[in-house]
């Protein structure tokens, strides 16, 4: 079987006998050797906020306690490594953001032309990107591998070798998507990626329900996350980020770290 | 807010003579040539946004010069409908000046606007029409659309929604706007009309005291009937405004268009 | 002969030449025909008075009285076919009397272009002129510079493609007076409709050997449209800053106040409908 795949491995763009493509699926490799990444999406008590009703603008304000939470590890190799120059969470824009697991510079260029995208959309529309658009046009910039139309240049010379977790927030309330260098996507409700993610997905097939609260989400993201993980979990080894209607998308600090990691179940 | 007026654009209405130009001087032999790809084809158009409506109208001549091209060329068009007869649209754009540009600056609105729904899966919203169009407007900035547009709906909130531009992009929601040829002949009406400008309470007060009446909301039928005097009074007083008047009505339940005569002389 | 008074003109071309802009006459884009008929003739113009692209009067004359048997349709800058129509009306009606002869269309025509042509072009008058003399039935056009055509139809002015047009559709050589009228009336609306210089209504004039008519708005195809809504104000609606009563008494001092008893005739000028 190997021996067979080696004769179409190397073109991008060719498909091997049995219909597949290799180096897209090497790709997929790539992530499993990465970081584990987690985001939850917690539907929260439906809590509505009736202080004023009164004017039509306060009833689109009606606040749901609901948000995605995004989880990473930091996998810090050595103690000399700066824990907070690991940067596995990035902001695309006030109201998305996402984690990453695989080859870290090349999500560098996907969130860029993310970043770019939400702006020209606010720009021309004032208005924000939808989280599945902006899902859709990293997507799109994932298949301009191989050579470009009409023999003009190519500008990637392979597929990425990321997988994104994309959390964000519209009109449509909290979405967590993931995005595959093969360009597709899908939402999930809670979804697991990297070297870890196999024992991950299959705790937060058990443990997500439909009730989950803010704090319970954090706890189930840090929880999932320090069972896969080789090392020990602590506030400067794991990375959270949440978004939510009400305050977009947040990074945590270092203090809201220590206080989510302190709330962990300690065995 | 600056707007930029238009008439610097055009070729002089008076050929010997120009308002912005001294006596020009040429070298005897030298022929200068000019590339003039603008005109003004006339007309007029005018918004209003009520509480759960808006009504743009425009009347339906084109004209250049002292001649009529055709008696009837709409200037008011529905934008993100489903076929060419606009069916399913919720966007109303008006376009008065160069009717080349106007009609290639809703062709270009229009595709946009599909494109957009396609692409996110929902129906654009007034506000991000609003905001597109701006830009298209101002992507042309050093060679604009020679066009005055207005650009109403009802806005997510329900309420009618009116948005007016320049040439290159600047723009501004109103309660209620006209444009071109008679603008000068029917804003002023529409100041009165609509936002009881210059009107006071009878017996109010004396002097300084006289209490302003104050605008409220206006009935669908009742601005109709605002619009159709408007359109016949300026029709009175302005050559280039005449022979037929179309008004589009965005309410929740779509786009309802209502064509009447105007006098043709 | 009053002469025009040239002492600005240098003033006014190094104004130009800062940039202030010269000023504007009121240009009347309008249709004007006249056509010759058995034992007779007809002018006829639209009443529409344009300044730019605002009609400035909806319902003016531009047909000017030259002589009892001859009549003058001008096009052009308003104040120039006004003023030399009735130059040369007076001039001619010196003539007649220093001749002891009726005046005749030739004679009106010549005096016409002769001024006209003085001025280079200066003065903005295109004229049609007709009557009728006892060499016959005479009917010109007159340019601003001079020139002129003896013609049995013609049309001037912004509309005079559009009339024109009609003239040599239906035109023939053989017309009775109502033919004429009706030729007349259909090439002037030919111009109301579509030329938007001209418009509002029709006014003819038929001068046949022994008799002048002149149908003021013959044809009235253009009337106000009724408005759909009531745009009466109740009193006090307009702010009153400060206001000053001047007595019967006071007035007095400066002019002689007569009270008007009811069955005394009012002169009214000019009626305008207004709305309400």
């Amino acid at each position: 079987m190997f021996i067979a795949r080696s004769e179409y491995d190397r073109g991008i763009n060719t498909f091997s006998p049995e219909g597949r493509l290799f180096q897209v699926e090497y790709s997929l490799e790539a992530i499993k050797h990465g970081s584990t990444a987690i985001g939850v999406r917690y539907p929260g008590a439906q809590l509505l906020l009736t202080l004023s009703i009164l004017t039509r603008l306060s009833l689109k304000q009606v606040a749901t306690s609901e948000g995605v939470i995004l989880g990473v590890e930091k996998r810090v190799q050595s103690t000399l490594l700066e824990t907070s120059s690991v940067e596995k969470i990035l902001e695309i824009d006030s109201h998305i953001g996402c984690a990453m697991s695989g080859l870290q510079a090349d999500a560098r260029s996907m969130i860029e032309h993310a970043r770019v995208e939400s702006q020209s959309h606010a720009f021309h529309y004032n208005e924000q990107l939808r989280v599945e658009s902006c899902t859709q046009a990293i997507c799109d910039l994932a298949l301009r591998f191989g050579e470009g139309a009409d023999g003009e240049e190519s500008i990637m010379s392979r597929p990425f070798g990321v997988a994104l977790l994309i959390a964000g927030v519209d009109e449509d309330g909290p979405q967590l998507y993931h995005a595959e260098p093969s360009g597709t996507f899908y939402r999930y409700d809670a979804k697991a990626i990297g070297s870890g993610s196999e024992g991950a997905q299959a705790e937060l097939q058990n443990e997500y329900h439909k009730s989950l609260t803010l704090a319970e989400a954090e706890t189930l993201v840090l929880k999932t996350l320090k069972q896969v993980m080789e090392e020990k979990l602590d506030a400067k080894n794991v990375q959270l980020a949440s978004t939510t209607p009400g305050k977009g998308f947040r990074i945590y600090s270092d203090e809201e770290m220590a206080e989510v990691v302190g709330r962990l179940p300690s065995n | 807010m600056a707007f930029i007026h238009p008439s610097s654009l055009l070729p002089s209405s008076n050929p010997s003579y120009s308002f912005r130009e001294g006596i020009k001087s040429s070298a005897p032999g030298i022929q200068e040539h000019r590339f003039s790809p603008y005109a003004d084809n006339g007309g007029s158009t005018l918004g209003i946004a009520g509480k759960d409506f808006t009504i743009i109208a425009g009347d339906t001549r084109q004209s250049s010069g002292y001649s009529i091209n055709t008696r009837y060329a709409p200037k008011v068009f529905r934008i993100g409908g489903d076929d060419d007869s606009g069916t399913g649209a919720k966007i109303i754009l008006a376009v008065t000046g160069f009717a080349a540009d106007g009609n290639a600056l809703k062709e270009r609105l229009d595709s946009m606007v599909k494109m957009y729904k396609y692409q996110h899966g929902k129906d654009i919203s007034v506000k991000a029409c609003a905001q597109r169009l701006a830009t298209i407007l101002y992507s042309k900035r050093f060679f604009p659309y020679y066009t005055q547009a207005i650009l109403g709906g009802i806005d997510e909130e329900g309420v009618g929604a009116l948005y007016s531009y320049d040439y290159v992009g600047s723009y501004e929601r109103e309660q209620c706007r006209a444009v071109g040829a008679a603008a000068s002949l029917i804003m002023p009406f529409l100041d009165n009309q609509v936002n009881l400008k210059n009107q006071y309470v009878p017996g109010s007060g004396v002097g300084h005291d006289l209490k302003a009446k104050a605008a409220e909301p206006l009935e669908q039928s009742h601005v109709e009937q605002l619009v159709r005097d408007a359109f016949s009074g300026a029709v009175e007083r302005h050559i280039e405004v005449g022979d037929g008047l179309q008004m589009l009505i965005a309410t929740k339940d779509g786009i309802r268009e209502i064509y009447t005569p105007l006098k043709r002389d | 002969m009053v002469g025009f008074d040239f002492s600005n003109y240098n003033r006014n071309a190094a104004l130009h030449a800062q940039g202030v802009p010269l000023p504007k006459a009121t240009s009347t884009g309008t249709t004007i025909v006249g056509c010759i008929f058995d034992g007779g003739v007809v002018i006829a113009a639209d009443t529409r008075a344009t300044s730019g692209p605002i009609v400035a009067d909806k319902n003016c004359e531009k047909l000017h009285y030259i002589a009892p048997q001859i009549w003058c349709a001008g096009a052009g800058t308003a104040a120039d076919t006004e003023f030399t129509t009735a130059l040369i009306s007076s001039n001619l009606q010196l003539h007649a009397l220093s001749t002891g002869r009726t005046p005749r269309v030739v004679t009106c025509m010549t005096m016409l272009k002769q001024h006209l042509f003085r001025y280079q072009g200066h003065i903005g008058a295109y004229l049609v002129v007709a009557g009728v003399d006892p060499t016959g039935v005479g009917l010109f056009t007159v340019h601003a510079h001079g020139s002129t055509d003896k013609l049995p139809y013609v049309t001037m002015g912004s509309g005079s493609m559009a009339a024109m047009a009609v003239f040599e559709a239906n035109w023939k050589g053989t017309l009775t007076r109502d033919d004429a009228v009706k030729l007349c009336s259909e090439a002037i609306l030919a111009g109301i409709f579509n030329d938007l210089g001209s418009g509002s209504n029709v006014d003819v004039c038929v001068i046949t050997e022994n008799k002048t008519t002149l149908l003021r708005n013959h044809i009235k195809p253009n009337e106000r449209a009724q408005k759909e809504r009531n745009y009466r104000f109740p009193r006090g609606t307009t702010a009153v800053l400060n206001e000053k009563i001047v007595t019967r008494e006071e007035l007095s001092k400066y002019v002689t106040v007569h009270e008007l008893s009811s069955d005394d005739d009012v002169v009214v000028v000019e009626k305008m409908d207004v709305d309400g």
